[in-house]
């Protein structure tokens, strides 16, 4: 195991400096001069120099990657140049709302595709197996901004119990934080308890078909009980891989349902600071995200190859 | 007597093509039968409706049924059934460039990739690269450089169509790689390039049939994320995740408003995966 991840790891943390490299250079691509954008378009060219000099942005480029490098080794993020406040207390609330919903969704993947696996595997009812596959089915197709339209047209317009976006931080306030983080957590849920529902599905599905489950129904042990402790254990590895892939793509998928349900996080903050230039900000932002996702992988990989020992082998 | 005249069956009928049959079945017709309904609405928009896509007027958030404007307007008094059919237009040729061009250059890659492994390796890592920002991420990113508007939407598509379209090809090649009529067609003293044009690629093909189905309807979803993330196609102009993501603050007062590229995306996207979905269930047998 641990050859295993001296193996892996290499790779990984080259993937993040590449990384680094591709965000530091994409936003010098980028066209417009923040020095410009905020001084204002009236300020004179020593003014704009002097705010180009205190910003650090006269020096070589090389000088600034690893100023920047440095900077984020030490934890010292900095001031933003537009948003105002410091980069680091911007992220740190971003990063609470998006910790905060993909935590919210990720509750509602296990429910929910806990629920579609075992009632599309057990029940005997077409009605509910039909439901549980027509449910399934729209959730993996239908995009998440159609879902997130229908929830507040069915929830918030027609019956108008939940609010249609926002946010009140849940540990400040439980009772209202719930009400507001319910629509977008189920609506950033929904597909990926599609996927976890169908992959449980079929693993019950397969177990139950097994000579064990067989002899056990012989020996007189109840459906209920075959279901809980024989089929499910050994169903549920795999699914527990799934659910770390998932992560990562609940977290990438988080920025789209912020912006629908005007959620406070990461993905809002991004675009916030995309549109006013504000370099420090996007940079570090960036780069937290890929290294979210390069450690979400790094995790998943680990844990398939602890599940499955061929892998480390190869 | 007539039974006699009557000619028997042939006796091996030639099958049909798969992906022919697969589009016969039920699955399948449903599918083509809801795109080609939208890709037909497109196609028709400037016949079908009688007003601009941009036209304004003084009559904002009419609803549905007003004379001379069936689905009714939006919050600038624009028709929406206008809006509606040119942002099928605008989605139609987005994706009809990017998932083609996206597939190409993800094929191209794959192929660079099996013919040299300093260049399988070169090209797996750069797959990595571009898998490891989150797909919105990387549209933020990209929308950075460019600035919002049509070829940034059509950027981002390409670009994230790349690594799917080029691993699956190099899997592809890399199994059929292995097979053993390659190897008798080695032995048989054909040339590498015949191998893989004649051999290996026709075989390779079926799950990339299938892919492009997937993919459009990717691209369908990261049209509209990109504009419901302020950083799509330039206002005034319709796609249809602009006219939902206008729609939005609207939803409560004017549901209707929201409606028609709901049925559509849906109707779109639903028929795309039937499609996927069939030509899939017939390939595998």
């Amino acid at each position: 195991m641990r050859g295993y991840l001296l193996r892996r790891l290499p790779s990984a943390l080259l993937v993040l400096l590449v990384a680094s490299f591709a965000v530091f250079a994409v936003l010098r691509l980028v066209p417009g001069d923040p020095a410009a954008v905020l001084a204002g378009p009236d300020a004179s060219a020593e003014t704009e120099a002097a705010i180009r000099a205190r910003l650090g942005l006269d020096e070589p480029l090389p000088a600034q990657y690893l100023r920047w490098l440095g900077d984020l080794l030490t934890g010292d993020l900095g001031p933003s140049y537009a948003i105002g406040g410091q980069t680091a207390d911007l992220i740190g609330d971003g990063l609470g709302a998006t910790v905060e919903l993909t935590l919210g969704a990720l509750l509602f993947v296990v429910v929910l595709g806990g629920a579609f696996g075992i009632l599309g595997a057990t029940s005997r009812n077409r009605w509910v197996s039909t439901a549980v596959r027509v449910l399934t089915t729209g959730a993996l197709s239908v995009p998440p901004f159609v879902t997130g339209v229908l929830l507040v047209l069915l929830f918030s317009v027609l019956l108008g119990v939940l609010p249609p976006g926002g946010r009140v931080p849940l540990l400040t306030a439980p009772d209202l934080g719930v009400q507001y983080l319910l629509l977008p957590a189920l609506c950033l849920a929904l597909p990926s308890a599609a996927v976890l529902g169908r992959y449980l599905k079929d693993g019950i599905e397969r177990a139950l078909g097994e000579d064990y489950v067989r002899t056990a129904t012989a020996a007189g042990i109840a459906p209920r009980r075959l279901l809980w402790r024989h089929a499910l254990p050994n169903a549920l590895p795999p699914v527990v891989t799934l659910l770390g892939m998932q992560t990562g793509n609940l977290l990438g998928g988080a920025v789209l349902v912020e912006a629908i349900f005007a959620w406070p996080g990461l993905g809002q903050l991004a675009e916030q600071a995309l549109v006013r230039r504000d370099y420090p900000v996007v940079q570090d932002l960036l780069l937290l995200l890929v290294t979210v996702f390069v450690l979400v992988q790094l995790l998943t990989d680990l844990v398939h190859a602890w599940l499955d020992p061929r892998i480390r082998w190869e | 007597m007539t039974a006699l005249t009557k000619a028997a069956p042939p006796l091996a009928r030639r099958p049909r093509h798969p992906y022919r049959a697969a589009l016969a079945t039920g699955r399948g017709r449903t599918g083509l039968a809801l795109v080609g309904l939208v890709v037909l609405a497109g196609l028709l928009a400037p016949l079908l409706s009688g007003h601009g896509p941009t036209d304004q007027s003084a009559l904002t958030l009419a609803g549905p049924g007003t004379p001379g404007h069936p689905l009714g307007t939006d919050d600038l008094g624009r028709d929406l059934l206008s809006r509606l059919l040119h942002g099928i237009r605008a989605d139609l040729g987005i994706i009809a460039v990017a998932v083609p061009l996206g597939a190409l250059l993800g094929c191209l890659s794959a192929l660079a990739a099996a013919a040299h492994p300093i260049a399988d390796t070169v090209v797996q890592r750069a797959f990595d690269l571009i898998l490891a920002f989150p797909g919105l991420i990387l549209a933020l990113a990209i929308t950075a450089i460019l600035g919002p508007g049509r070829l940034p939407v059509i950027a981002v598509i390409t670009l994230a169509e790349i690594p799917v379209f080029g691993r699956l090809l190099r899997t592809g090649i890399l199994v059929q790689r292995g097979r053993e009529y390659v190897t008798a067609a080695r032995v048989g003293g054909i040339s590498g390039g015949r191998i893989l044009t004649r051999h290996i690629l026709p075989n390779a093909a079926d799950p990339l049939v299938v892919q492009i189905a997937v993919s459009l309807t990717v691209a369908v979803f990261i049209e509209g994320a990109m504009s419901f993330l302020g950083v799509g196609v330039r206002p005034p102009e319709p796609t249809l995740g602009a006219v939902l993501s206008q729609a939005m603050p609207y939803l409560a007062q004017a549901p209707h408003f929201a409606v028609g590229p709901l049925v559509t995306v849906t109707a779109l996207v639903l028929g795309l995966s039937l499609v996927a979905e069939a030509l899939n269930r017939e390939i595998r047998r």
